[in-house]
């Protein structure tokens, strides 16, 4: 964190914003792994004696249309959801700064195979991607992860590619080298600073996203199966209710508007905080 | 003999940057490379280090003391780098990574060399640093915060620091002003006396070659047209491009134009 408040000293100007969105993820992300620490309810065990109930001590949401509590899927819900975004987003960032580093820092032969392949990939809609993988390998939780990480790790690799290729060029590399470091520590710690926010601002951005796409495909049936409490699978199950029951609907929907909010207001303020032309004006 | 460079060509795909070009720099001399802009000064320097960008191919031989430096692989290379041969350039705020301070940049490059105590790499620098004239107090700073003398000061002790025993300076001078520049050259030249480096000092400016240089080399289109002792060149030139060179560089002195009587009058002071 030290490199990236020295990367961006700025006015400490809308502070409490940050704190804000910050104490909101944490607070959902806490509530979320208190679920685990502390279950009332079993999320999966269907009771079909309580079905459809409105909110009481007992469930302070109510319950499904198998009666379970609406609450505790929620909850295991977001740890699924979050969990899921957050490991796709790690692993499609763990593909694609690497590639990006190579490709960029080696150039020639090197670089033109792996843009090529990213140009590949990036020709598909990530969407198209999920459908044609789940089609091919069954549907389920694991396949559009795979999916999402085929289609995500292309922007990392790019962005950090042309980060790379500007920066490669730089004296302060050439002196670097021509003071004997090899490749590995001057893109350690030459490089990488300069990767870190673009990067972050990037990824968060991201997350919203793909917290979206999960849900999406979880809500036509690729994604999550039921009966796990995923927001999309807990959309898809309840929207025979809606009718009756609109709130079992709506209750996953404002969690997922919720955390996609917070993720793109997150990124939108690390945009800005790191946006060197604005500071260079202001 | 340090460094001899016989028959070196340097050339791009469809280029030739480099025409068989062969000099040698002796032990401890300031040994001035001068030519215009975009004669191939630079890309022969580089060459040494072997730090030419990937589409430039150096072939012929560069024996820097025993060695034939296009023939050593990387880590031999890696070995020699900021070692045995330094660099300084012209772009002083380029040369310094800007999130990294001063410090740092001391302690990676010694490191990288070798010395693996933080201590005594700590205590190099702060002697290196004021060696130049810079107080402790710069060791924490980050290259934004020091001028351009200062920072050029940093770069001759951190290219000195290891006491190679050649030093690469590319136009070192040419982004500062005429006091700063002459200053930073007085204190090169003071620092040579020391350690008895020799220096490749690449220049456009036929001031400093007079005050400081011993040898020097005129290159042209990618080909040295004349090397000789800088007397010998400035006075009595033999090549028609030395000559016109000279003769578009600006004098403010009576004398000749190595120099010879004024230096007479006021001997330069390296104290």
């Amino acid at each position: 964190m030290k490199l990236l408040y020295a990367l961006a000293q700025k006015k400490q100007k809308g502070k409490w914003q940050l704190n804000l969105l910050k104490l909101l993820l944490v607070v959902i992300v806490l509530v979320c792994l208190y679920t685990f620490l502390y279950l009332q309810h079993d999320a999966t065990l269907t009771n079909l004696g309580e079905r459809l109930q409105d909110s009481s001590w007992e469930h302070p949401l109510g319950t499904d249309h198998l009666g379970r509590d609406v609450l505790t899927r929620l909850l295991l819900g977001g740890q699924q959801t979050i969990g899921y975004s957050l490991f796709a987003l790690l692993a499609a960032l763990l593909v694609g700064i690497p590639i990006g580093l190579i490709s960029g820092y080696k150039g020639g032969v090197v670089d033109r195979i792996f843009m090529r392949i990213a140009d590949g990939f990036l020709a598909f809609p990530d969407t198209i991607v999920a459908i044609v993988l789940s089609g091919l390998l069954g549907p389920g939780i694991g396949n559009l992860m795979l999916a999402i990480v085929l289609v995500k790790w292309v922007n990392y690799a790019r962005l950090v590619r042309s980060t790379v290729m500007i920066e490669s060029k730089k004296d302060y590399i050439l002196a670097a080298r021509t003071n004997g470091l090899s490749s590995f520590s001057i893109i350690k710690k030459h490089m990488i600073p300069h990767i870190v926010g673009n990067v972050l601002v990037m990824a968060s951005l991201d997350l919203g996203k793909i917290i979206l796409l999960i849900s999406s495909l979880s809500y036509i049936g690729l994604g999550a199966q039921p009966p796990v409490p995923e927001w999309g699978t807990m959309l898809n199950d309840s929207k025979s209710h809606f009718q009756s029951h609109p709130e079992l609907m709506i209750y996953p929907g404002l969690a997922i508007v919720l955390v996609v909010l917070i993720t793109n207001m997150l990124g939108d303020y690390w945009r800005d905080r790191f946006d060197v032309k604005k500071e260079m004006q202001g | 003999m340090i460094l001899s460079i016989e028959q070196l060509n340097v050339s791009t795909k469809e280029k030739q940057l480099v025409h068989n070009v062969s000099l040698s720099v002796r032990k401890g001399e300031w040994f001035a490379l001068v030519g215009q802009s975009g004669s191939g000064k630079s890309v022969l320097s580089q060459a040494i280090g072997q730090m030419l960008p990937a589409n430039l191919k150096a072939n012929g031989t560069i024996q820097f003391m025993d060695q034939n430096m296009l023939t050593l692989d990387r880590k031999q290379m890696k070995d020699i780098r900021g070692k045995r041969i330094s660099y300084i350039f012209q772009n002083y705020h380029g040369s310094f990574t800007p999130f990294r301070t001063i410090a740092q940049h001391f302690q990676e490059y010694q490191k990288a060399h070798g010395i693996s105590s933080k201590e005594k790499r700590k205590e190099n620098a702060i002697e290196a640093l004021e060696s130049v004239g810079l107080d402790a107090s710069f060791y924490k700073r980050y290259a934004f915060q020091l001028s351009g003398g200062q920072l050029q000061r940093v770069s001759i002790a951190l290219a000195l620091m290891l006491s190679p025993e050649l030093v690469i300076a590319d136009e070192i001078t040419t982004a500062l002003d005429s006091v700063s520049s002459h200053k930073i050259l007085q204190l090169l030249a003071q620092k040579q006396k020391d350690t008895g480096c020799a220096i490749l000092f690449i220049t456009h400016d036929w001031r400093h070659v007079r005050r400081y240089a011993d040898r020097l080399a005129v290159m042209k289109d990618g080909q040295i047209i004349e090397t000789g002792g800088k007397h010998r060149i400035l006075d009595h030139p033999r090549h028609e491009y030395t000559r016109q060179l000279i003769k578009a560089a600006p004098i403010l002195s009576s004398g000749l134009r190595s120099g010879l009587e004024e230096e007479k009058k006021h001997e330069p002071t390296f104290s």
